[in-house]
């Protein structure tokens, strides 16, 4: 079936001059976009996907997405602002959940490396003199072990500052406060852990080795809970997110069923349309994520200001600070967004259209 | 043959029949107009050839093809090679008379830079030199008549449809458009015109086929059997 058009047998090789419809202006010839000869759009088309800069669907799309062509489908309704909006604060909600997570695995492993290292012995007796006579017991256990360092004793007026919060600033008075010495364990001294807790008992029972292992698993392990629940949040609002661009795509549709339909008579085809719905969703979402991360990333650096931590508490807990690397995974988020809802948005089309036949 | 109908029948969801037994045939290169009654089926009719509707029976062939049943996948391709002028005009509201009549251009993934000529040439050349940003809303039902026209020329089909084109402009408008048709079809493009006005049928002197309750006149079916069997 041959696609070039015949011509009549008297039609001659210029056509003949044919008033312009408007009627103001003199007789011209036919317009040469009308005029016989010269290539079809299908033509136009086929060179240039041959062309080396023809590209996949996806990346066509994107690059529509960019180009400053009016886009086919109107702006607005179900797929304009409203969407814009739930996209911006879904992104905000996304980007707190994955910059809660990293800032919770750099805490936490600082944390949990610092406190690995450390170990404090705890020295109870009756008295001052005592305690003074087996904190010195103490520490020439400590000094023929290999692998300690930083042995320091903490003074009584460090120790006390430590009961402080919970018994007051008289808790020396009347109380017999245990003498605290820190100290710093390589390997070879966690190694030795046992023998150095056999040689303080044998000092006296009140005569104890803490190496936090305890906290350390403890907070570890509700560390990684945390970081998971912050992935799983990031998860369930990525796919609420594409759930919400499903249904804003079919409502698109149904809104602009004549656009739709004037597209397919004059050519369209189904990849087409969801081409444009995609590109229309891209830009969207790229606007509102952009628009929510910033918001995010804000809110992340007022409350990272307000949770800094300091005196006693800083030995016992984690600090959150925020830096270039915190606010690094929030850009991930209008990438995933983007690429997750125009996508969707894409495949519901699709789907839509064929249930459509 | 361009367009083949051999015992085309349409019945709609509602269990109307709007086409009854339709055998027509049109060949490369040939002109004809459809009339009849309001109601009569014509706009079904053309709706068949453009595939906007399936026929409920018969065979369908377009192009040569049987497309009948013919793949969803495969329409677009055949609907580029048919330029409509529907009744109702169809423009895209939210878009210039440019973009409107750009439409088939950026549709088939030709680039602008290939067709902004021509779709300017052709918007003077309705007569809409000056109008080419102007939406559809703000334009006459004349001026939207000729965006209308426009877009479905702009793709050089091969067979051009219209729905009463002359439906809503003035008498002059209503000839020169009818002329142009006749022009095209003069340089190759098979056409089908759909309409009421039979003072410009008879003066332009092409075939016509007239459709009444949903059926070709007796003589007009007989004649195109007839040439349905020369082509087969």
């Amino acid at each position: 079936m041959s696609r070039r058009r015949k011509r009549s047998p008297g039609a001659q090789s210029q056509p003949p001059g044919v008033a312009p419809i408007g009627g103001a202006g003199p007789a011209g010839p036919l317009p040469r976009a009308v005029s016989p000869g010269g290539p079809k759009p299908d033509d136009l088309a086929v060179a240039e996907k041959a062309a080396p800069e023809a590209g996949h669907d996806f990346i066509a799309a994107f690059r529509r997405a960019l180009s400053s062509a009016s886009p086919l489908l109107p702006e607005g309704g179900a797929t304009g602002a409203p969407m814009m909006a739930v996209i911006a604060v879904m992104s905000a909600l996304a980007a707190l959940a994955l910059a809660g997570m990293l800032i919770i695995a750099i805490a936490t492993d600082r944390w949990t490396d610092d406190l690995a290292e450390s170990m404090t012995v705890q020295v109870k007796g009756v008295s001052a003199s005592e305690i003074e006579e087996r904190t010195e017991a103490a520490l020439a256990v400590l000094a023929e072990v290999d692998g300690l360092t930083d042995i320091r004793v903490r003074t009584p007026e460090e120790a006390a500052a430590l009961l402080r919060p919970w018994l007051g600033d008289a808790a020396g008075a009347y109380l017999s406060i245990p003498a605290l010495i820190d100290l710093k364990a390589d390997a070879r001294g966690r190694e030795a852990l046992p023998a150095i807790r056999a040689n303080l008992a044998a000092i006296s029972p009140g005569v104890t080795i803490d190496d936090h292992g305890k906290w350390n698993a403890s907070l570890t392990r509700a560390a990684r809970r945390g970081q998971l629940l912050s992935l799983g949040v990031f998860v369930l609002i990525t796919g609420a997110a594409c759930a919400i661009a499903a249904f804003a795509a079919r409502a698109g549709l149904a809104a602009n069923a004549d656009v739709i339909a004037i597209l397919h008579l004059v050519g369209a085809t189904d990849d087409f349309i969801a081409e444009e719905v995609q590109r229309r969703f891209f830009v969207i979402c790229l606007r509102g994520s952009l628009i929510g991360v910033l918001v995010a990333a804000a809110a992340m650096f007022m409350l990272t200001l307000g949770a800094q931590v300091g005196g006693a508490e800083s030995y016992f807990l984690p600090t959150f600070e925020t830096s270039p690397v915190t606010f690094a995974p929030m850009t991930l988020v209008p990438i995933t967004i983007c690429l997750a809802t125009s996508l969707t948005a894409r495949l519901t089309v699709l789907r839509s259209l064929k249930e459509a036949l | 043959m361009i367009v083949g109908f051999e015992n085309i029948g349409l019945t709609y969801e509602d269990g109307s029949e709007v086409l009854r037994s339709v055998n027509f045939a049109l060949r490369d290169g040939e002109f004809r107009f459809l009339t009849g009654p309001s109601g009569a089926g014509k706009t079904s009719f053309l709706k068949l050839i453009y595939l906007a509707h399936r026929p409920s029976r018969g065979r369908l062939t377009l192009f040569g093809e049987e497309v009948t049943d013919a793949p969803r996948e495969a329409l677009p391709a055949i609907r580029r090679r048919i330029g409509v002028v529907f009744q109702e005009f169809r423009l895209l509201d939210h878009l210039t008379a440019f973009e409107n009549v750009a439409l088939p251009m950026r549709i088939a993934g030709v680039n602008q830079a290939h067709y902004r000529e021509d779709v300017r040439e052709l918007l003077n050349w309705v007569g809409l030199g000056d109008r080419m940003e102007a939406r559809p809303q703000t334009l006459s039902g004349g001026e939207k008549q000729r965006v209308a026209l426009a877009r479905a020329l702009v793709s050089k089909p091969d067979l051009i449809l219209a729905d009463e084109p002359t439906g809503n402009v003035d008498p002059e408008m209503g000839e020169k458009i009818m002329k142009l048709f006749v022009e095209l079809n003069r340089l190759g493009a098979a056409v089908v015109i759909a309409t009421h006005d039979l003072h410009l049928v008879k003066a332009l002197g092409k075939q016509s086929m007239r459709l009444e309750n949903g059926a070709l006149t007796q003589a007009e079916t007989a004649a195109r059997s007839e040439a349905w069997r020369a082509n087969a």
